[in-house]
């Protein structure tokens, strides 16, 4: 397998912002839970090297506009509405008319500008307030014109990040399992806006559980494709596979540490799982529960310093806590039965997990000491599989609430909760990377 | 290898189609004399896997070993379970050169990852109690599919019953 994919070094650099002008006085003024439905208006970007046949102005858009609607907090206006067109107007606060954008709505602008020379892009995006006629944020962008989509990804997590307070999670890649191409369980990965998807296992046997290097460059991953459940590692730009562990039955649901040094999985001693730690090369470093119970899911704190994971040691299944240095375990949960996959948010604060009650399957977060468990979602199908982008604000997961399984993303108060993927079969664990960089 | 894999899971299914009441037994035998040939890959043939990649998963013939049943979120032998695990341990005993994989399944119910080492749990419960009634462990093996491969679709506790099993697979007689 070649390359499968590669981000080139975009080169962001900020754009002039009027000294009067601070931004800082704007962030997280604007918006609170319940404010869910900003009105941007996100124009074409103006073309500056003449007749081209790449779609870059379009294409632009339409990505900022859905990562801006899947964070919930933005409504995109209809790009038809636009009095003021691109190619006959500028892009800086002097040369822009406010009074044609706020006439339709619009209390965010984006706006810019690109230049394409072969493969050469060039953008220079600006948001404005159009209420108060200025600036906000400038961003000049410069790499291949394959890294488009990137830097779009780039600019909303800049808008967002105006807005809020804290920068979007949309630079950053998804894995999941599938079944849209057929019945077996195979592994893709995708950009958040539902682009750039590849396939990335064929071995038409199960894949399950993948997850990201901290460098959001390789996947763990376990496949039956040599009939035992083995654990791989697949580097998605070289396309080199490693086999990392094979031992007799279970390599189940590995996580690299935060440093990249370890990794955390589960493996079947007698038909009990267990939680292990192995190095790089996939040897045991220290084995870190030993119970007659299962043992499963390990999420390691940010710090990496302790592993959350779920184990029925206590009759049903319960999210503990344990030192990466191994030790005694602490329960954390206590409400409920069922209660499995934690998820350690990566702001350290939070542990995410699914509860069952009453036949249904939900997302909670609960605080790491166990106090403030709260339910995230509800009356809404089965919501299981939750991972936390790289702002530890989102997660997405996935939910049966529209028939199949398909990818949703909420922020951590459930107040947003949207459809990320879409067409047929279903997907399934779901991995957010880090930010690309 | 993927011509290889489509061919046997073409024989696999005329097999099934075709073979009638023979039908597992053949099956038991080809997973014999290709278990060297495939190598890396180690189709049993009529391992649940292999089934469902062929299309016949849930689809008819259970072979000389019936299914063990479990309750929900537990990996526990009831006196029914245990009494199919005596009948299926007559049978290992008329066939002492027999191996079984033992597979162990879960319901669709509750999250891929716990479920795959609830199953685990349970094909080991079943090895454990053949064990203890005489059967060599050197010819039992297990492996756990979690919830990956039911043999009923349908989202109704009938159905998931049906799909919290340890299955028995003849590898060799």
């Amino acid at each position: 397998m070649n390359r499968l994919w590669l981000w080139a070094a975009v080169v962001a650099s900020v754009l002039g912002i009027h000294p009067r002008m601070s931004a800082a006085q704007m962030k997280g003024s604007i918006f609170g839970p319940g404010t869910r439905s900003y009105p941007v208006a996100v124009a074409l970007l103006k073309n500056l090297s003449g007749p081209t046949a790449a779609d870059v102005a379009t294409r632009f858009a339409d990505i900022v506009g859905r990562d801006l609607t899947l964070s919930g907090y933005f409504k995109i206006l209809d790009r038809s509405a636009y009095i003021e067109k691109s190619e006959a107007s500028g892009y800086t606060p002097d040369s822009i008319n406010f009074d044609s954008w706020s006439v339709i709505g619009a209390l965010a602008l984006v706006k810019g500008a690109y230049t394409l020379q072969g493969d050469n892009l060039t953008l220079e995006v600006r948001l404005f307030d159009v209420y108060q006629r200025r600036q906000l944020s400038g961003r000049r962008y410069h790499g291949p014109v394959s890294e488009l989509r990137r830097m779009a990804n780039k600019f909303a997590d800049e808008i967002i990040g105006q807005f809020t307070g804290d920068r979007g999670p949309f630079d950053s890649r998804f894995a999941f399992v599938s079944t849209r191409d057929g019945k077996f369980k195979e592994i893709y990965v995708m950009s958040p806006d539902e682009g750039d998807l590849q396939q990335i296992t064929r071995n038409q046997t199960l894949n399950v559980s993948p997850s990201w290097s901290p460098d959001s460059r390789s996947l763990l991953y376990t496949s039956y494709k040599r009939r035992n459940p083995d654990l791989f590692l697949i580097d998605l730009i070289s396309g080199r596979e490693t086999l990392l562990s094979q031992r007799p039955g279970l390599n189940l649901g590995a996580k690299m540490s935060p440093d990249g040094t370890k990794i955390a999985v589960t493996v079947e001693d007698d038909g009990n799982a267990d939680v292990v730690l192995l190095d790089r090369s996939g040897k045991v470093i220290r084995r870190l529960t030993d119970s007659w119970a299962i043992d499963v899911s390990p999420s390691w704190s940010p710090d990496g310093k302790q592993i959350a994971f779920c184990s029925n040691r206590a009759g049903g299944p319960q999210i503990y806590v344990i030192s990466a240095d191994g030790g005694d375990a602490r329960r954390i949960t206590f409400s409920g039965n069922y209660n499995t996959s934690p998820a350690w948010s990566p702001k350290g604060d939070l542990i995410a997990y699914v509860s069952r009650s009453e036949g249904e399957f939900n997302v909670f977060t609960v605080k790491v000491d166990g106090s403030a468990p709260r339910q995230l979602t509800q009356a809404a199908g089965n919501n299981e599989d939750p991972s936390w982008g790289p702002d530890g604000r989102y997660m997405v997961f996935s939910s049966s609430r529209t028939g199949r399984r398909k990818l949703f993303i909420t922020d951590v108060t459930g107040g947003s909760q949207v459809q990320l993927t879409h067409g047929g079969g279903d997907d399934t664990s779901p991995a957010w990377s880090r930010w690309l960089e | 290898m993927g011509k290889r894999l489509l061919s046997v899971a073409v024989v696999g299914l005329l097999v099934a189609v075709l073979g009638g009441g023979c039908s597992a037994k053949k099956k038991g035998t080809q997973a014999g004399t290709e278990g060297s040939g495939v190598g890396e890959e180690g189709l049993a043939g009529g391992g649940s896997l292999e089934q469902y990649k062929a299309g016949t998963l849930g689809s008819g013939e259970q072979g000389p070993l019936q299914d063990v049943h479990f309750a929900f979120d537990s990996f526990e032998l009831d006196e029914s379970g245990r009494g199919v695990l005596r009948e299926n341990g007559n049978w290992l005993k008329d066939h002492a050169r027999a191996k079984v994989e033992v597979e162990g399944h879960c319901d669709e119910r509750g999250t891929v990852e716990y479920n795959l080492a609830l199953g685990a749990k349970r094909a080991r419960a079943a090895k454990d109690y053949l064990v203890t009634l005489g059967i060599s462990p050197d010819h039992l093996t297990t492996i756990s599919y979690g919830e990956e491969l039911p043999l009923c679709h349908e989202h109704t506790e009938e159905c998931w019953a049906k799909n919290r099993r340890a299955h028995f697979v003849v590898v060799s007689e």
